[in-house]
């Protein structure tokens, strides 16, 4: 069959195009109206260079809030692939309770994040919230899980992980798939027991899967907003703030979109270069086999 | 030949006939009414307006456009809808403040607001851009049973509010119900002491404020911020970052709090008689009496600047307040107070008739972070204000400091809009 140039890009151009208008220029209208004074809402606006940069790290609240987003970003990458490897291992075998165990923590994946985000809030609420009723049913004191900023945090981000966990241990599973048995028993006729193959064969196989969990959860864990608009929205204080909570209060509560802008440019930066970061020094851990 | 002549008069006769369209699709005027749904006043509600005025105006077409989703600010709503050129005809409006910098509306002349009972209240600039249609009072809301099953009296003086705190809190019984956590309720008391303490001494403040004449960080604010700093950690219960505000109500409407600091919307939740107690309701107290009245008066009509229909707009606006069934619906679905000259009879539950009587002759001051006009905070302020400032000093942290604070934010607000 001829190959047409013509065609691939006829194919390619309602895809494109899309990308192009709803990716592309946002993002590229985002890093100029960074370098303005854009209220958000007027017709005209001035270029005022850094001075949005230089304000921002000027910003108490700015630093609070990236110190919030890097809490989140390290509890969850540290969650999901601690936990997600556990689990993938424990879930990667066959049997029908297994097939049911895999679909149960995948199931919160395909939730809306906004619906997991509200019903969580219920559940943990201190009056009459499920979690409190059970404990005091069983006659203990209730928890209060918005007492402190950290403890709220450390909620929000274990609700985070209820919904996504089960992302990543797919993901898990099947880099896990890709190994091969021989490697296994070969390693057990040499006497090797499970610990010694799991640190020897199972880990370094499953690098790969390591670095791409890794750099989603660092980049889901950066940009997080659902779950703390609904949780907390941000509050008490703001000290349970992120980034890009931040930076969408600067935009529509403060006029300030070139602010805002610059926020959300600043974490890009960051997202690619710890993404940069983290692609070169897993890939030095992968093993060729 | 004959054919092409036939031709020719058919199309001639179908371009009079899209001409015809065309004309009589130009003289309708065509206004885009943007509405904040809530549950007691739903789009049906706002529909109506538009219908009866449609009826009435056969040549006018209203389109109602609300916020795409309940979670949405219909306040912020509005500045994307600025921003990305759908700016409506006429709207509800929140925060003129926001949106008179940019242009985007449209300045009343005073005799086209000759229906409201004071057309200059929150002027801009000596011009008025929002047509104001409610008054909201704030107040503490009381059990008059647990009141008098205690043997306590209404406070007149804030320190007899702090003795009525005292006495119930050694009785185990929730003095005052506030949360945190939903970023507004909290703001009603912190508005209330700010109200007496501050804005009825001086009620230009809000305008030297602007002018950066005054200081948050102020002894009489600091003063009042400690006051409400006091309640909060003292007599609103050990849950008050995670209280809601429906948490609240309940707390307050099944009888497990004492008090409940809110706005006169509250009501309309007493107007639902699912409480087995009386309710009463009193003005918070200042240090000699309680004689100043928080009011909110910053929600109201506005038109867009840049409408092809100015004058059917103003039209349509007279038309909402002097159309006294869609007016009294709509101050009935909270038991407002009307802001026009005329009065509009509603059914009035006994509270809210016992509340107009009781505020007669108050000294009457603008919610704190809701000042409208020349006194207005700047954009983000009164986000700050609500979602920071009064929650950090719930929760403990220093008066003086969060204040300070506050007077920073304004100074880089104040950049921002040079």
């Amino acid at each position: 069959m001829k190959h047409s140039k013509l065609y691939d890009t006829l194919f390619l151009a309602p895809g494109f195009l899309i990308y192009l208008i709803f990716m592309i220029v946002p993002v590229v209208m985002c890093f100029l109206y960074s370098f303005t004074n854009w209220d958000g809402i007027s017709v005209t606006y001035r270029i005022i260079g850094l001075k949005n940069f230089e304000n921002l790290f000027r910003d108490a609240s700015f630093y609070q809030a990236m110190q919030v987003t890097v809490i989140i970003m390290i509890v969850t990458t540290l969650i999901y692939n601690v936990l997600g490897i556990i689990l993938a291992t424990l879930l990667n075998d066959k049997g029908k309770l297994l097939g049911i165990s895999r679909s149960a923590i995948f199931i919160p994946t395909v939730m809306s994040s906004v619906v997991v985000a509200f019903i969580w809030s219920y559940m943990v609420q201190t009056n009459g919230g499920v979690i409190n009723s059970v404990i005091e049913l069983l006659g203990g004191q209730t928890v209060d899980f918005y007492r402190t900023p950290t403890t709220t945090i450390f909620m929000i981000s274990g609700i985070i992980c209820w919904n996504s966990l089960g992302f990543f241990v797919v993901i898990y599973i099947s880099t896990l798939s890709t190994i091969p048995q021989e490697i296994y028993e070969a390693c057990m006729v040499d006497g090797a027991g499970w610990f010694q193959r799991f640190f020897h064969i199972t880990l370094p196989l499953l690098a790969p899967g390591i670095t791409i969990n890794c750099i989603l959860a660092v980049a889901g864990g950066l940009k997080q907003y659902d779950h703390v608009k609904v949780i907390t929205g941000g509050g008490p204080g703001g000290a349970t703030q992120t980034v890009t909570l931040f930076s969408v209060e600067k935009a529509f509560e403060y006029n300030r979109r070139g602010y805002s802008s610059a926020a959300v440019i600043i974490l890009f930066l960051i997202i690619v270069i710890l993404s940069v970061i983290q692609l070169s020094i897993s890939k030095r851990h992968e093993v060729e086999y | 030949m004959k054919r092409t002549l036939s031709l020719l008069v058919a199309v001639a006769l179908l371009m009079g006939l899209f001409a015809g369209v065309s004309l009589a699709e130009t003289a309708k005027a065509k206004i885009v009414f943007c509405v904040n749904i809530q549950p007691q006043l739903p789009v049906e509600f706002w529909q109506s307006i538009a219908d009866k005025y449609m009826a009435a105006n056969p040549d006018v077409d209203v389109e109602i456009i609300g916020q795409p989703s309940s979670n949405v600010d219909i306040f912020q709503y509005e500045k994307t809808l600025l921003a990305t050129g759908q700016f409506p005809d006429v709207m509800v409006m929140q925060n003129p403040a926001d949106f008179v910098p940019s242009g985007a509306l449209l300045a009343f002349e005073d005799s086209e607001l000759d229906y409201l009972a004071d057309p200059n209240i929150g002027k801009i600039g000596g011009k008025q851009y929002v047509a104001n249609y409610k008054k909201q009072v704030i107040g503490v809301f009381y059990n008059k049973d647990i009141f008098a099953a205690n043997g306590l009296e209404v406070p007149t003086t804030y320190q007899a509010f702090l003795d009525v705190c005292e006495a119930l809190k050694a009785k185990e019984i929730l003095p005052v119900s506030l949360g945190i956590k939903d970023g507004w309720p909290q703001i009603m008391l912190a508005n209330m002491i700010a109200g007496t303490d501050l804005l009825a001494k001086n009620p230009n403040w809000g305008s030297e404020r602007n002018a950066d004449t005054v200081k948050f960080n102020n002894p009489e604010l600091v003063k009042a911020m400690e006051k409400y700093q006091y309640i909060c950690q003292n007599y609103a219960g050990d849950s008050l970052p995670s209280i809601t505000y429906t948490q609240m109500l309940e707390q307050f409407f099944t009888g497990k709090a004492a008090m409940l600091p809110m706005g006169s919307w509250v009501n309309a939740e007493v107007a639902k008689a699912q409480q087995d107690f009386e309710v009463g309701w009193f003005p918070m107290p200042g240090d000699n009496d309680a004689s100043v009245l928080s009011v909110f008066v910053n929600e109201g009509i506005s038109i867009s600047a840049t409408s092809k229909y100015p004058e059917v707009c103003k039209d349509f606006v007279k038309f909402f307040f002097t159309n006294t069934d869609l007016y009294s619906y709509f101050l009935s679905s909270e038991q407002l107070f009307a802001t026009t000259k005329a009065s509009v009879p509603y059914e009035m539950i006994p509270l809210r008739q016992y509340i107009e009587q009781a505020i007669a002759g108050m000294t009457e001051v603008e919610g704190f972070e809701s000042m409208t006009g020349d006194a207005a905070f700047l954009p983000g302020l009164k986000d700050y204000y609500t979602n920071k400032l009064t929650q950090n000093i719930a929760l403990g942290n220093d008066v003086a400091t969060e204040l300070s604070n506050f007077d920073n934010e304004w100074t880089i607000a104040k950049e921002a809009m040079n």
